[in-house]
């Protein structure tokens, strides 16, 4: 063989041996872990970007796929058009019964628009399993809790407001179709992209007598007339969102996807529509929500949860409806507050408000029926403030305008462009794009997540944590012994919240006792003095209304001098524990 | 020969009498009444249809009649409903024959009515008076923990005397509540320390006090009730209610297809609300809270001139007091569905004849035992006969009081007359009912093509084309006007296209339109839950 060939060849065999290096893949080496980072995940996910439904449902199996130890993923139920609403069960699996450990539920993107929720779930998902390995308090969550995460309980809209025109504002509801103006037509009079750019904004017109004029400094905005206003230029008015007169009944945009509010349709404290805007036919009559409600209906072990909304920057908490409030009592409001005057801090720019005092009234929420019709501690959070681009308080209009340009770099608003109305005539058409304003833009997602997230962990920490603390023995002559089980919770939160002990939402806490006779049974009211409450039928089973936050329960059974006694403990929030004296 | 003569007579009118005994001498299990209202549409194909709705969790079908002349959404809508309340049998009975009444006697009210009948909302409930052991029963069949203490159905009724029926005990014990009456000491009632009374006994439903918490047979098979599962006032958290507003296949289904039928302008619910003896009173307070608790003014009008009506028939003497419980489903068909709601128990037992010989009182109880006894019914009230409970080793004990079912059900050979005013009622109703007529049409030529259509939006009924509640609903229509002009016709002035929110009894709109062209163009009025009227006008 010649030289020239021969060089060839050696050079073809070094390429060939070479390319494995040459960079697709990374080296575990060729990254330094961030603190507070799950390092070296096995499954990859792009913060900085919102999935749509299959999107999210690729991500949560490559999750369970990639973590079958700390993953369990079921569809809980189907939407209105037909998609699998589907959550993911994670926990320690390899220690204690998943099912019976007190539980922490989270859910995204019950209005279709309000979509960062979902990325969220994702995010704790992800969090959880990639940092079990390396983080102790990853580890330790999972030992003693199990996490219901949902990211998406509204998927067929969810995929709407992405793929249809839409403002930052809408569909909001499901896809049901609903007849909004009373004319036997569904859904007739959608919103129109006039400009085919994917958004619905806004239409103006050059009007001598209108009341806005153009901001001469920023092609953008639009600035209203104010009385003394000399003006000299031209004259706009505002016509309304992009659309058309499509039913020919002199209105544009009338009847639009829906209306109904997926979140005016829980079952506590539930009106209908002239009462409240946007409630459907009866509670959970739409389908996602029954779905959701089944779920939780069938796990007691539910002890606290978290919905995600945008946007404001909002820690939120019941009640939805003043004439609700007698719901909320002193002992739980100083748990919400205790919880959500950490989540201000932890989410810089995040306020802790209440719904119907800061808000406004909302009957049938879904924060409303998870405490007030199943006692679980709940909040809701609307995701994203501006405050976040700038991190400076105070409420300065012109942040939008600035970050917009700035910070995003143009990229968020649609410039003008005219356009020949069939009713209006010629007519600006333009605006912020329906990604803004809401949803948080790209660069700051990821932050959002994190910090979302760990206030959920604070809550989640809190659950009730019981333990057996001590189990002791007196003889008390004549054959017969005395047994003192002391349980403790050594969290914030009381197995019973005070919601449930007034209607008894949730079974009594049972404090049993095994492999001994049992002569009589008692709840130790006071043990110094010994004051206690005997009770008279199946006192080896006692059963107690609640285990309290922070304190200890005790109860005591005489028994037969015979048998080593073992101590359970059955909690439907507590969790259920056994322990045998030595 | 005159002897097997006599022999064939007699065996004859054997035959004859038990011929004439199959006729329905009792109530009917849900099975009868299921087969029976499969007959009557196979009768009735042209006119009649059922579906099941769903099962309820005992297996039986709650089913729903549509009687119609054409397509049911060609008329409006009335809808009866039946068995809302398990005790009630009676209320089965009467949506059930009204159903057959309409067929075979009224068939000219379905040119003007289509009829959507629900016999039994709760089947599950209303059997237990047909089981060995028979009691007033709320629940269906799904298993409940009515006291809420972590136990399914673990108190339920004992038949301590062994009589296939569940009354109630009495416990001699001077710290209990009640005494006997004095003006009929077999009713117990609360004693009152006003009058320097002071209580006896103590009383509670027949059985023993299975889970030892004080309480008596406070949590038996089954099961939530119909009747506390709608979203009004719904009483949470309290026994037979479910877990939340509308928890049951039952109240869902019934509620999905109600809410599909946009003709649907009226709902008649036999239950134990009664708004037609004693009209709903308006309260302004009630009726202008955000949550609105009070019958709306115009709505309180319309509701007096029913009752007015309804009396007329069937008289208002000795009416018991109208029950509504929170979470129930005639309070709903007006509070939340917002139709023009009626409501009535439909029979209740007149006061008894006077007789010296006997105290007079007032307590209902014991008028109803006097009524009873003066005319003949069976086995009304179980004697106080003591027994041996275990409970109370050392107390005396009597088991006795009201059988079940009897206050609130006539002997069955009541029903039909009860059935007749009903219908008599119906026709009142259906009589009264609201439309949209287009009357007093006029068509001025102005000259050059140019015509002036005049006309009048007319509600020629008695009753509003819908409550003023059902105008705040999304779920009633509204009445749309619609000129229909043709290609070569134009409109100058006027609408093409109008909606109407409601027009009350009597009331007109007068429309009017300036045209463009000629030959005839076509004006439709209406709604489902009124029907349309359409116009040729020829210009």
């Amino acid at each position: 063989m010649n030289r020239p060939k021969m060089n060839i060849i050696r050079l073809l065999i070094i390429c060939f041996l070479a390319l494995p290096f040459s960079g697709f893949a990374q080296k575990v080496t060729d990254v330094f872990r961030a603190a507070g980072t799950p390092h070296n995940p096995k499954v990859r996910i792009a913060f900085n970007q919102y999935y749509s439904s299959d999107g999210l449902a690729a991500l949560g199996q490559k999750i369970a796929e990639a973590h079958p130890e700390l993953v369990r993923r079921q569809s809980i139920g189907k939407s209105t058009q037909g998609r699998d609403i589907w959550l993911l069960a994670i926990t320690d699996y390899s220690t204690g019964d998943p099912d019976r450990k007190p539980a922490f539920y989270v859910d995204g993107n019950i209005h279709s628009n309000e979509i960062q929720g979902a990325e969220i779930c994702i995010y704790t998902a992800w969090y959880l399993t990639e940092g079990f390995r390396d983080i102790t308090y990853v580890k330790n969550m999972l030992r003693d809790r199990i996490f219901y995460i949902v990211p998406t309980i509204n998927p067929d809209a969810r995929d709407e407001f992405f793929r249809g025109p839409n403002t930052a504002s809408s569909p909001r509801a499901g896809m049901i179709p609903l007849d909004d103006d009373g004319d036997g037509q569904f859904d007739e009079d959608l919103y129109d992209d006039l400009n085919g750019d994917g958004s619905i904004t806004q239409m103006w017109r050059k009007n001598d007598n209108g009341n806005f004029i153009r901001d001469p400094k920023d092609p953008r905005r639009m600035i209203a007339i104010e009385p003394d206003d000399v003006i000299t230029g031209q004259r706009y008015e505002y016509l309304g969102r992009e659309g058309l007169d499509n039913d020919g009944d002199g209105q544009i945009n009338e009847d639009t996807y829906g209306y109904y509010d997926p979140n005016r349709d829980w079952g506590w404290k539930w009106q209908p529509d002239y009462v409240q805007r946007g409630a459907y036919k009866y509670p959970f009559s739409a389908p996602e929500n029954r779905a959701v409600a089944d779920f939780v209906k069938a796990h007691p072990n539910i002890a606290g949860a978290q919905s995600y909304h945008n946007s404001g920057g909002m820690i939120l908490r019941g009640p939805g409806a003043e004439e609700d409030v007698s719901t909320y009592n002193r002992a739980d409001i100083r748990i919400y507050d205790a919880i959500g005057e950490k989540g201000e801090e932890l989410i810089p720019g995040y306020r802790y408000l209440t719904v119907y005092k800061d808000l406004y009234s909302v009957f049938g929420g879904e924060l409303d029926w998870f405490y007030g019709g199943r006692g679980i501690y709940t909040f809701t959070n609307e995701l994203f403030t501006s405050y976040a681009f700038y991190k400076k308080s105070g409420r300065d209009p012109d942040t939008r305008y600035k970050a917009e340009k700035d910070l995003l770099l143009g990229d968020a608003f649609v410039p003008w462009t005219t356009y020949d109305h069939p009713q209006y005539g010629e007519i600006m058409i333009g605006g912020f794009k329906k990604n803004f304003g809401r949803a948080t833009p790209g660069f700051l997602l990821e932050e959002e997540c994190h910090r979302n997230m760990v206030f959920t962990f604070y809550h989640a920490y809190h659950m009730p944590r019981l333990s057996i603390d001590q189990i002791k023995e007196k003889s008390l002559g004549g054959g017969l012994r005395e047994i003192t089980a002391v349980i403790k919770n050594d969290r914030l939160m009381p197995t019973h919240a005070s919601q449930d002990l007034k209607y008894k939402i949730e079974r009594p806490d049972y404090i049993s006792i095994q492999g001994v006779e049992v002569l009589a049974g008692m709840i130790v009211e006071n043990e110094d003095f010994n004051v206690t409450r005997e009770q008279k039928v199946e006192p080896e089973k006692l059963r107690v209304d609640n285990i309290p936050g922070n304190e200890v329960v005790k109860v005591r059974w005489i028994i037969k001098d015979r048998g080593r006694p073992t101590v359970i403990v059955d909690s439907a929030k507590g969790g259920y524990l056994k322990k045998t004296r030595e | 020969m005159k002897s097997r003569l006599i022999i064939f007579l007699c065996g004859s009118l054997l035959c004859f009498s038990t011929f004439r005994g199959a006729a329905q001498s009792d109530y009917r299990s849900a099975e009868q009444v299921s087969n029976d209202l499969q007959a009557l549409v196979r009768q009735y194909t042209q006119n009649a249809q059922i579906q099941s709705l769903t099962l309820t969790p005992n297996g039986h079908d709650i089913w729903a009649l549509t009687l119609s002349k054409g397509q049911p959404q060609d008329h409006p809508g009335l809808a009866i409903v039946g068995g809302v309340d398990g005790r009630h049998l009676l209320s089965v009975e009467l949506a059930a024959q009204l159903a057959k009444d309409i067929l075979e006697n009224h068939p000219d009210w379905l040119d003007k009515t289509t009829f959507y009948i629900f016999p039994n909302m709760n089947p599950d409930a209303t059997e237990q008076y047909f089981q060995s052991l028979q009691y007033e029963r709320h629940g269906n069949g799904s298993n409940t923990d009515e006291d809420r203490d972590g136990r399914l159905g673990e108190d339920p009724y004992e038949d301590l005397n062994g009589d296939g029926l569940i009354t109630m005990i009495r416990v001699e014990d001077p710290t209990g509540d009640y005494i006997p009456l004095e003006a009929e000491p077999r009713i117990m009632v609360k004693a009152d320390r006003e009058q320097g009374q002071s209580g006896r006994y103590k009383l509670f439903t027949e059985g023993q006090d299975n889970d030892q918490d004080g309480a008596y047979n406070e949590d038996g098979p089954g099961g939530v009730s119909f009747n506390r599962n709608l979203t009004y006032n719904f009483p949470y958290f309290t026994p037979h209610a479910g877990e939340h507003p509308v928890s049951q296949k039952e109240t869902r289904a019934l509620l999905d297809f109600l809410y599909e039928q946009w003709n649907l302008y009226g709902i008649l619910t036999f239950g134990p609300a009664n708004n037609l003896s004693s009209p709903l009173k308006y309260n302004r307070t009630g009726a202008t809270k955000r949550v609105v608790t009070s019958i709306l003014r115009e709505d309180a009008e319309v509701n007096a001139l029913l009752s007015k009506r309804y009396n007329q028939i069937i008289a208002d003497d000795n009416v018991p007091p109208s029950v509504t419980e929170g979470g129930g489903f005639f309070e709903w068909s007006y509070f939340h569905f917002g139709r023009l709601a009626m409501s009535t128990p439909g029979w209740w037992a007149p006061k008894p004849e006077k007789d010296s010989t006997q105290a007079s009182t007032t307590n209902r109880e014991a008028n109803f035992l006097r009524w009873a006894e003066q005319n003949d019914l069976d086995e009304v009230f179980v004697e106080w006969t003591e027994i041996d409970h275990p409970d109370f080793p050392r107390q005396k004990v009597e088991v006795g009081g009201f059988a079940p079912h009897i206050m609130q059900n006539p002997p069955y050979a009541m029903i039909g007359s009860v059935v007749e005013k009903h219908s008599d009622f119906l026709q009142e109703v259906i009589d009264m009912q609201a439309s949209v007529e287009l009357i007093n049409l006029q068509t001025e030529s102005l000259g050059d093509n140019l015509t002036r259509i005049t006309v009048d939006l007319h509600n020629p009924g008695l009753l509003p084309t819908q409550t003023q509640m059902g105008d705040r609903s999304r779920w009633l229509r509204k009445i749309k006007v619609q000129l229909k002009l043709t290609d070569d016709q134009s409109l100058i002035s006027g609408r093409e296209y109008q909606l109407y929110e409601r027009l009350a009894a009597d009331e007109s709109v007068q429309l009017t339109w300036l045209v463009r062209g000629s030959g005839s163009l076509e004006l439709s009025a209406g709604a489902a839950h009124t029907g349309v009227e359409t116009l040729s006008i020829k210009l």
